[in-house]
């Protein structure tokens, strides 16, 4: 039962901090809804039976990109404070099309059908170490190609966003 | 929690993403969309790997990856905005429009 409970308010969390990120007029509560969002999920990560998971989504989501957004909102900080100007007509057509994407994949939901497994998973299937071994083993070129993937991304942010040298 | 209601949360979420990367102005809460949306995924990865998958760790795997390449995504993005920010004074998605043909 309060398991139950628990896990509904990781749930409430998440779609709190969805409609936050939507519709918030500032960036700031629109990052302070994403934070609120990575949170719920990072809890119901934990009741889909994966503590690990769970832990590297508040490490890296929270404790990284979220606060990497914060700096990039602070350096860039006029068009942060300036109030808002609406601008119904755009809003309202992304609600639109947000409402139509949801209905069509619902409808798309409805009619399908998922294949229960059957037969009893072995003893480890949940343990870390089986994802250590599958990230060295079957995936392993999936890993170092995400680790290259990851030092170009370093240096292309530092290409980028550095200061250039004014020309002669 | 059934499988279904899961998937429920992950597409309100997904399209809680779209909404936000189609209707707001600032480039960083478009950017906030996009990491919405990822999220879903995720959330849809992980049910998946709870209900239906065989092997458990695969799912898991998955889900590592997508936030290792969100974080590479996010180090573009944010130095794409603070350069745009130096030379232009803005961040503004209805404003930057020199690729427009």
């Amino acid at each position: 039962m309060v398991e139950h409970a628990v896990l509904y308010l990781f749930v409430g969390l998440v779609l709190l901090g969805g409609l936050m990120a939507a519709f918030a007029g500032q960036v700031l509560y629109a990052i302070i809804g994403l934070g609120v969002t990575l949170l719920g999920l990072s809890g119901i990560f934990l009741f889909l039976g994966s503590p690990f998971v769970a832990a590297m989504q508040l490490l890296i989501y929270i404790g990284g990109i979220t606060v990497a957004i914060v700096f990039a909102m602070m350096l860039s900080t006029s068009m942060a404070m300036r109030p808002p100007q609406s601008h119904r007509g755009k809003s309202a057509l992304a609600v639109f099309a947000g409402a139509l994407f949801f209905a069509a994949m619902f409808v798309a939901m409805r009619g399908a059908e998922f294949p229960i497994p059957t037969g009893a998973l072995p003893a480890d299937a949940w343990a870390i170490s089986r994802i250590g071994h599958l990230l060295l083993n079957a995936y392993n070129l999936v890993f170092e190609t995400l680790s290259v993937v990851l030092l170009l991304a370093i240096v292309g942010a530092i290409l980028i966003a550095r200061r250039e040298r004014k020309a002669a | 929690m059934t499988l279904e209601s899961y998937l429920v949360l992950g597409l309100v979420l997904f399209s809680l993403g779209l909404v936000a990367a189609l209707s707001q102005r600032n480039l960083i809460a478009v950017l906030i969309g996009v990491e919405l949306m990822m999220n879903a995924a995720s959330l849809n990865f992980m049910a998946f790997n709870r209900y239906v998958v065989q092997d458990p760790a695969v799912g898991q795997v998955f889900v590592l990856i997508i936030i290792g390449l969100a974080a590479a995504e996010v180090a573009i993005f944010l130095s794409i905005i603070l350069r745009l920010y130096r030379q232009r004074r803005e961040i503004d998605s209805e404003h930057i429009t020199t690729l427009k043909g």
